[in-house]
C-alpha cells in the first residue's frame, strides 16, 4: 500500500500534486463543516425563515439539472442508436451518478432532521390514485429510483477494471449488462422526466400561494433545461479533463453530436422560456395580484433574467450552425454558455425567488452564504472531481482509448 | 454426527444471518433506533406533567391593580389570564418569577461598586449590619441623611416612605410618574373620568401605549370608540396612539406647551373664560401677551385653522379632557407644560377632570422632584425600592457618584443598573411567591427571597426609632395603609414667578439652534417600555426590526432629513448633545418622524439588567436635556437638542 | 350518541380589529408562554426568531409622506388557509410536506407535529405569509424557564417547523372537559386561544366561523374585513370566479377588520413599487 502511494507520489507532475492537495484540503474543510452542520445544526447558515433555501439547494438544482444529461445522452445512444455517443456513455453514467450522490448529500445537510430522512420513504404524502400530493415525495422516491438505475448503469464500468475484469463470471455478468443498458436508459429517461421536472420546477410552480414561482409550465421547462444543459455539461467534463491531461478522452466528433444535440434543445428550451415568460408577466403574476416586473429588486434583479437570455442566444447561436460548433473555440464557448445560462435559471429561480417581499410594506431580502455552506458546497464538488480522477486513472471510463492503446 | 463442511457452515451461518437481519429490519427496531438517537443527540426535553389548577393572584405591588388567574401544572405556574388585561409588568411577571437570574439571598458588594461583584450573605448577616448602620446615623442626628426612591405607589412605596420619614428624613422619592411629576405643580394629582370625557385632547400623551393607568386607560379606548368620543392627540411622531386618533396634531417637537398656550389664548380671549387657580390674571396676561395663535402657529408648525378648530371643538364639547405628560410609561412634562394643559380644563369647567391627593403619600420631600435630588441633594445612605433611577434619570451618572460615596440598600428581585452601585441587595419576590391580602401564595417561595413589605417590617423593628410604625407583623396586612383619595381642586397656584424659568428653558430648546440643528425625541416599543421589559427574553421576540435589528438600535428619521444630512438606511450614525455623546445608532427612514427631529427607542443601553438586557443598543438618557425645572424638581427630559457627531 | 355520530361542523377563524389593536404586544407574550417558545440572550436576529405571533409594523411610507404618515400593528400567526372549497381544505403549505408533518383537520384548523418534521423547509417556502418558523438552532430554556413551560405543547427539537396551531392543544383540552362532563357532541366544546386571552382591548376575536351567532362570524361579515394581501377579495365578482376556477387561492381564515383606507392600501401590493 505505502509502495503504491509512493510510486504514485513519484509519477504525478507538479500541477496535479498542487490540485490534488487543493482539492484533498477543501474535503477535509468539507467533513469538518459537516461535523459542525449535522452537529450543531443549521443556525450556522445564513437561510432564515424568510430565505429558507440557499447555497445547497442551489447545488441540488444545478447538480440534478446539469446531471440530466445523462439520461439524455442515454436515451439517444441506446434508444434513438447515435452510435457516436459511444465513447462518451460512461463518464456520462459517472457523472450522472455523482451529480445525484451528491443531490442527496446535500440534501442531507439540509434537512433540519436528516436522522428523520427516512419518513420521506415511510410516510409519503401520496394524494389521490399515483399522483403523490407533494412534489417532494415525488422527488424523493423517482430520485431514488434513478440513482439505483445510475448505480446499476455504472457498475460495468466498475466491473471492467482490468483486474476485475478477468474473472470469468464478473466478465460475463459486464457482457450482459451492457445488452441490457437500454431498459436501464428507457427506465432513466422514463424517471428523469418526472423528477427533472418536479425537482427543477414542479416544486416551484406548484406553490400557488407564492405568485413569484407559480407557473403551470416550470415543470416542463425544467425537464427541457435539464436535457439541454445537461447534455453540454457532459461534454465539458471529459473536454476539460482531456484538455488538463493532454489528452483526447472523447474524440471531437463525439463532442460534436452531443453539442449538436444540446444546441437543439436549447433552441426548444429558449422558445418555451420567452412564452413562459410572457405568461408569466401577462396572466399568472396579475391573477396573484402582483406585477411581474415588480418582484425583480435588491441584488437579485432582472438582470439575472436578460443573462439567462442572453446566454442563451449565445449557446443556440454557437452550437447549432455546423461552421460554429466545428470550431473548438466556439463549440466550447457555446457549451459553457449554455451550461451557464441554465444554472444563471436555477440561481435566478432561488435567490430572485426568496427575496421577493411578502408583505408590501417589506423591502427585498438577500442572501450570502456563510463559510460553513461554501465549505459544504465546494467541497462537495471537490469530492466529486476527485472522484471523477479516480475513475478517469484506474477504471476504463473511456473504453476506446484503452482499445486505441492496446492497438 | 455428521461433520459438517465449511463451506455448508458458512452457508448455513450466512442464510442465519440474513434471516436474523431481515427479521430485524422488520420488526422496526432500526428505525425506532433512529428515532431514538434523534431524541437523545437533540437533548429532548419533556416537560413534566401534573394536576391542573387555576388559582388566583393579585398584585399588590402594580399600580393599576391587576389580578390574575394562574394556571398551574402541579407545582409550576405557567400562563395567566385575566379579565380586564394586565400591564405589560404583569403580562410578563412569570418571565421575572422563573428568571435565571433572581437573586437567591442577600448579596453583599465585595468588589468596586458597580463591577458586579456582590457575595452571598444571610439575612441576619445583612440586615444586622444595615441596621447598625442606621442606628448609628441617627445616634449622630442624622437621620435627614437618609434618602429612599421608589418604583411607584404601591404599598411597599407606602411602608418605605413612612419607615423612611420616621427615621427623620423626608427624603423620599417616586420614579418618573406622572402623580410625582404632577402634584409639585398642582398641589395634586390629576384624576380623569375618561369614561365620562367625550372629548380627549391629548399633548404628547401616548395614550394607548403605557401613559398613565395603563389598564385603565386601554379600557376607556375601547369605551371611547363605543361612544364615538374624538381623540386629538399632539406630537411630533406618527406612533399608534397619533394613527388610533381621529386627528394628529403634527407639532414640531418640544412645542407641545406652545400648544396649549395657543389654545388657552384663543379660550380665554374669545371665550372670555377663567380658570382657578392663584395668580390667573397674570398668568393669563402672560399667555394673551406672548402666545397669540399666528406666534403658536408658526412655532408648533400647525395651522392657524387647525388650533382654532381644536380650541373651538374643545370648548364645544359637554366634558372635554386635556392631558398633559408627554410619553408612554416614561412620562415626562414641564411645569409650564403641565399648567398649560390643565388651564385648558379649567377654563372649560370640564367635569372629567379633578386634582385628587392620597392621604398616604405626601410627596413632600426636601427637594420637588427626584432629578433635584439627584443634582443637589446629599444623602449617606439610600434604600432603592425596585427602582432603577440610574438607568432612568437624566442624572444616571451623577448619581452613581454619589452612590459610591453612600451606604445603600436595593430590594429587587433580580439585578438591575442602580442595584449594581449597591452595598447590600436584598432578594424581593414577586406577588406570586407572597400572595396578596386576599390570596394564597401561588407558588412557594424562590430561595431566600422575601416579601418587599416583610423586610422593610423587620428592618423597622431593628431600629429604635421606627419599632412600632407598623401595627402588623406580615406585609399582607399592609393594604391597610393604603390611603383615601380627596379632591383639591383650585387650591394650586399659576406661580407665574417660578414657571417663567420653566417658559425659558423651553424657548430654548425650541429656538434656531445651528451647533445643534436637531431634536432627539423618545419613543417606547411595546413591551419595552422605558426600560424594564428588556430583561425578559420573551419581549425580544415582540421587538419589530425597524427598532431593533441584528443588535442594531434604530433611531427613526424623516426621509428629508436623511437627505439634507446624507443618513442612508442603515447608516450607522453617533448622536451629540451638549451633555456628550451616545452611539452607534442605526438610521431608519420614515415619515412617521417630523423633518429635523430623530426618534430613539427608550429602554436600551442596559449595564447590568440580567444576560438578556445587557449589551443591547444605547440608553438616550445620558444625553438628554437636564435642566432641573423649578417646580417639578425634574428635568423635562423629552427634546433635547442634537448633532450628528 | 357516540362522538363518531357526529359531523365536525366548526370552522375555526379569526377576526383580529386593527383600529383597536395597540401593538402592545401582550398577545405574542402570552403565546410565547402558552407555546413554549425557545429563549434567546438575542433575539435580535429577526429572521431567525422562533415566535408564531409576529407583530408587525406597517407604515404607508409607500403612499405616502408627512404628515400623513401612519402606524399601526399587525398580529400575524398562521393564517389557517382553506384554499378555494372550505368542505376540501388545501392550504399551500399542506399539500407541499413529504412526510405529513402538517395537514389540515375538518374543524379547519393547519396542524404542525414538529415530531414528524424532517426539516426540509418545502412549507416554509410555500407560505405565502411567512408563518412558518424554523428552529435554526437547539431550543433552550435556562435554568427556572423551564418550570413555565407548558406540558400540552411538546417541545421541538432542533431542524423542525413550528408554527401557531390556533391552540389546538386547549381544544383538546376542551373536548377532553366536554366528554368527562358526559357531552359528546364534538361541536360543543369552545376555547380561547392565549393571544385572544391576552389582548387587553379584546382586539382578537378566535371562533368558529360557520357559526352564524358567533362574534367572529358577525365581524368577518362586516366591511371593514380583508385579509392579509390578499389578491381577489377587491375583485369585482365575476374576475374572481374566473380565477376561483382555474386557480387555488390562499383563502385564509384570519381576518382583519380596519376602517383605515391607508392600511387597507398597505395590505395590497401596488405597481412599480
Amino acid at each position: 500500500m505505502i509502495e503504491f502511494i509512493k510510486n504514485f507520489y513519484n509519477d504525478t507532475s507538479k500541477n496535479m500534486k498542487i490540485a490534488l492537495a487543493i482539492l484533498l484540503t477543501l474535503v477535509v474543510i468539507f467533513g469538518i463543516f459537516a461535523i459542525q452542520i449535522l452537529g450543531w445544526g443549521l443556525g450556522y447558515t445564513d437561510m432564515d425563515n424568510n430565505f429558507a433555501w440557499g447555497a445547497w439547494i442551489i447545488g441540488d438544482l444545478g447538480l440534478v439539472a446539469l446531471g440530466g444529461g445523462a439520461f439524455t445522452t442515454g436515451y439517444f445512444l441506446y434508444i434513438f442508436r447515435v452510435d457516436r455517443l459511444k465513447p462518451i456513455i460512461n463518464s456520462t453514467v459517472l457523472i450522472g451518478f455523482l451529480c445525484y450522490l451528491f443531490t442527496f448529500v446535500f440534501l442531507l445537510f439540509d434537512l433540519g432532521q436528516p436522522i428523520r430522512a427516512w419518513f420521506g420513504f415511510a410516510y409519503p404524502n401520496w394524494g389521490k390514485g399515483v399522483y403523490p400530493a407533494s412534489m417532494l415525495t415525488e422527488v424523493f422516491f423517482c430520485l431514488s429510483l434513478y440513482f439505483c438505475i445510475l448505480l446499476v448503469e455504472l457498475v460495468p464500468t466498475i466491473l471492467e477494471h482490468k483486474v476485475l475484469i478477468k474473472n470469468k463470471v464478473i466478465k460475463a455478468i459486464a457482457h450482459y449488462m451492457h445488452l441490457l443498458m437500454w431498459t436501464m436508459a428507457a427506465g432513466g429517461t422514463f424517471l428523469s422526466f418526472f423528477h427533472q421536472g418536479s425537482l427543477g420546477g414542479g416544486m416551484w410552480g406548484v406553490l400557488y400561494g407564492k405568485a413569484v414561482w407559480y407557473s403551470p409550465y416550470f415543470f416542463y421547462l425544467a425537464v427541457v433545461a435539464a436535457m439541454a444543459g445537461g447534455t453540454s455539461f457532459m461534454v465539458m467534463v471529459p473536454y476539460i479533463a482531456g484538455k488538463l491531461m493532454k489528452k483526447e478522452y472523447v474524440p471531437m466528433e463525439t463532442f460534436q453530436t452531443l453539442t449538436r444535440i444540446s444546441g437543439t434543445i436549447f433552441i426548444g428550451y429558449f422558445i418555451f422560456r420567452l412564452f413562459d415568460l410572457y405568461k408569466a408577466i401577462t396572466y399568472y403574476a396579475p391573477m396573484s395580484g402582483r406585477e411581474f416586473f415588480d418582484m425583480w429588486g435588491g441584488y437579485y434583479g432582472v438582470w439575472m433574467l436578460v443573462l439567462e437570455l442572453i446566454l442563451c442566444v449565445v449557446a443556440i447561436v454557437l452550437l447549432n450552425p455546423g461552421k460554429f460548433r466545428n470550431q473548438e473555440k466556439f463549440m466550447v464557448i457555446g457549451a459553457s454558455s449554455g451550461i451557464i445560462a441554465i444554472v444563471t435559471s436555477k440561481l435566478s429561480v432561488l435567490l430572485h425567488g426568496f427575496s421577493a417581499p411578502n408583505f408590501p410594506w417589506k423591502g427585498f431580502t438577500s442572501y450570502m452564504p456563510t463559510i460553513a455552506e461554501w465549505g459544504i458546497t465546494f467541497g462537495a464538488f471537490a469530492t466529486m472531481i476527485l472522484i471523477y480522477m479516480i475513475f478517469v486513472k484506474w477504471f476504463p471510463l473511456f473504453p476506446h482509448l484503452e482499445k486505441d492503446e492496446h492497438n | 454426527m455428521k461433520k459438517i463442511e465449511r463451506k455448508d457452515f458458512l452457508k448455513i451461518s450466512g442464510g442465519a444471518l440474513a434471516g436474523g437481519l431481515t427479521g430485524w429490519v422488520f420488526s422496526g427496531a432500526p428505525f425506532l433506533g433512529f428515532q431514538m438517537s434523534v431524541e437523545w443527540t437533540q437533548d429532548q426535553q419533556v416537560v413534566p406533567k401534573g394536576l391542573e389548577k387555576f388559582v388566583s393572584a393579585a398584585n399588590d405591588a402594580c399600580p393599576f391593580g391587576c389580578n390574575v388567574r394562574v394556571r398551574k401544572i402541579g407545582e409550576r405556574a405557567l400562563q395567566l389570564q385575566s379579565d380586564k388585561g394586565l400591564c405589560p409588568s404583569c403580562q410578563t411577571s412569570l418571565q421575572l418569577l422563573y428568571h435565571p437570574e433572581r437573586i437567591k439571598s442577600p448579596l453583599k458588594r465585595t468588589g468596586a461598586k458597580g463591577s458586579g461583584k456582590f457575595e452571598p450573605v444571610s439575612w441576619d448577616q445583612a440586615l444586622k449590619d444595615i441596621s447598625t448602620r442606621l442606628n448609628s446615623l441617627l445616634s449622630e442626628g442624622k437621620g435627614s441623611t437618609i434618602a429612599a426612591i421608589n418604583k411607584n405607589e404601591s404599598l411597599s412605596s407606602i411602608m418605605m416612605d413612612q419607615f423612611v420619614s420616621t427615621a427623620g428624613s423626608k427624603n423620599v422619592y417616586y420614579e418618573a410618574g406622572l402623580k410625582s411629576l404632577e402634584t409639585p405643580v398642582l398641589n395634586g394629582y390629576i384624576d380623569y373620568d375618561f369614561n365620562k370625557a367625550d372629548y380627549i385632547l391629548s399633548f404628547g400623551a401616548r395614550l394607548i401605549e403605557g401613559w398613565g393607568n395603563i389598564s385603565d386607560v386601554r379600557q376607556s379606548y375601547v369605551n371611547w370608540k363605543e361612544r364615538g368620543v374624538k381623540l386629538v392627540h399632539a406630537d411630533t411622531i406618527s406612533t399608534r396612539t397619533a394613527s388610533a386618533a381621529d386627528r394628529w396634531l403634527p407639532l414640531k417637537p418640544g412645542t407641545e406647551a406652545v400648544l396649549a398656550f395657543g389654545i388657552a389664548n384663543y379660550l380665554i380671549t374669545s371665550k372670555r373664560l377663567n380658570s382657578s387657580g392663584a395668580e390667573f390674571g397674570r398668568w393669563a396676561q402672560m399667555i394673551i401677551n406672548n402666545y397669540p395663535v399666528s406666534k403658536v402657529a408658526s412655532v408648533t408648525g400647525l395651522g392657524e385653522d387647525q388650533i382654532k378648530e381644536t380650541a373651538e371643538e374643545f370648548y364645544k364639547a359637554k366634558n372635554p379632557v386635556a392631558i398633559a405628560g408627554k410619553g408612554g410609561i416614561g412620562t415626562s412634562a414641564s411645569s409650564a407644560e403641565i399648567l398649560g394643559v390643565y388651564c385648558l380644563n379649567s377654563l372649560v369647567k370640564t367635569k372629567a377632570v379633578e386634582i385628587k391627593r392620597n392621604s398616604a403619600i405626601s410627596y413632600n420631600a426636601e427637594f420637588s422632584g427626584l432629578d433635584a435630588f439627584i443634582k443637589d441633594g446629599a444623602f449617606n445612605m439610600l434604600f432603592l425600592n425596585n427602582s432603577n433611577p440610574v438607568y432612568k434619570s437624566v442624572f444616571g451618572d451623577e448619581l452613581k457618584k454619589k452612590m459610591e460615596n453612600a451606604f445603600v440598600v436595593s430590594l429587587n428581585p433580580i439585578m438591575n443598573d442602580s442595584a449594581a452601585f449597591a452595598d447590600y441587595i436584598l432578594p424581593s419576590m414577586t406577588y406570586f411567591e407572597s400572595g396578596s391580602s386576599d390570596n394564597k401564595p401561588v407558588v412557594k417561595s424562590f430561595e431566600e427571597s422575601k416579601d418587599a413589605r416583610d423586610i422593610i417590617i423587620t428592618l423597622a423593628k431593628m431600629i429604635d426609632k421606627t419599632k412600632n410604625i407598623f401595627p402588623f407583623e406580615s406585609g399582607l396586612k399592609a393594604n391597610t395603609l393604603a390611603g383615601r383619595e380627596t379632591a383639591t381642586n383650585g387650591s394650586f397656584s399659576y406661580n407665574t414667578d417660578k414657571v417663567k424659568e420653566s417658559i425659558e428653558t423651553l424657548e430654548k430648546n425650541i429656538a434656531q439652534n445651528n451647533e445643534f440643528p436637531l431634536t432627539l425625541i423618545p419613543m417606547e416599543i411595546p413591551m419595552v417600555g422605558d426600560g424594564d421589559g428588556l430583561a425578559f427574553p420573551y419581549v425580544h421576540k415582540t421587538i419589530d426590526p425597524s427598532h431593533y435589528y441584528k443588535e442594531k438600535l434604530l433611531v427613526q428619521v424623516n426621509r428629508e432629513t436623511g437627505k439634507k444630512y446624507g443618513l442612508s438606511e442603515n447608516k450607522s450614525i453617533v448622536l451629540q448633545s451638549a451633555r456628550g455623546k451616545i452611539g452607534k445608532v442605526y438610521v431608519h427612514l420614515t415619515d412617521t418622524v417630523a423633518p429635523d427631529t430623530i426618534a430613539i427607542p427608550l429602554g436600551f443601553g442596559h449595564e447590568s439588567y440580567t444576560r438578556y438586557g445587557n449589551k443591547k443598543g444605547v440608553n438616550p438618557k445620558k444625553i438628554m436635556s437636564s435642566e432641573i425645572d423649578p417646580l417639578t424638581g425634574r428635568a423635562d427630559w423629552w427634546s433635547t437638542r442634537v448633532k450628528i457627531g | 350518541m357516540t362522538v363518531k355520530d357526529v359531523a365536525m361542523k366548526r370552522r375555526w377563524g379569526m377576526a383580529i380589529d386593527l383600529d383597536k389593536c395597540t401593538g402592545c404586544g401582550q398577545c405574542a407574550i402570552a403565546c410565547s408562554q402558552e407555546n413554549n417558545m425557545p429563549i434567546f440572550e438575542d433575539d435580535s436576529d429577526v429572521p431567525k426568531r422562533v415566535a408564531f405571533l409576529e407583530l408587525m409594523k406597517v407604515t404607508n411610507d409607500r403612499d405616502a409622506k408627512f404628515p400623513d404618515v401612519r402606524a399601526a400593528f399587525i398580529p400575524k400567526m398562521c393564517q389557517m388557509c382553506e384554499g378555494n372549497d372550505p368542505k376540501n381544505p388545501d392550504p399551500p403549505c399542506v399539500s407541499v410536506c413529504p412526510v405529513v408533518a402538517t395537514d389540515v383537520g375538518d374543524d379547519g384548523v393547519v396542524s404542525q407535529i414538529w415530531s414528524r418534521c424532517i426539516g426540509c423547509r418545502y412549507c416554509q417556502a410555500a407560505c405565502p405569509y411567512e408563518a412558518r418558523v424554523f428552529n435554526w438552532w437547539k431550543p433552550k430554556y435556562e435554568g427556572n424557564f423551564k418550570n413555565s413551560l407548558n406540558s400540552d405543547v411538546s417541545v421541538a427539537s432542533r431542524g423542525t417547523i413550528v408554527k401557531c396551531t390556533f391552540c389546538s392543544h386547549r381544544w383538546k383540552q376542551a373536548r377532553d372537559e366536554s366528554v368527562a362532563n358526559g357531552n359528546l357532541d364534538i361541536n360543543a366544546p369552545v376555547y380561547k386561544t392565549a393571544c385572544q386571552e391576552a389582548c387587553p382591548v379584546g382586539a382578537i376575536v378566535f371562533g368558529d366561523l360557520d357559526d352564524p351567532k358567533s362574534e367572529v362570524a358577525k365581524l368577518v361579515a362586516s366591511d371593514k374585513a380583508l385579509r392579509l394581501t390578499n389578491s381577489i377579495d377587491d375583485l369585482p365578482e365575476d374576475k374572481r370566479k374566473a380565477f376561483l376556477k382555474i386557480k387555488q387561492f390562499p383563502n385564509p381564515k384570519v381576518y382583519y377588520l380596519t376602517s383605515q383606507k391607508w392600511l387597507r392600501d398597505m395590505m395590497r401590493f401596488e405597481k412599480n413599487s
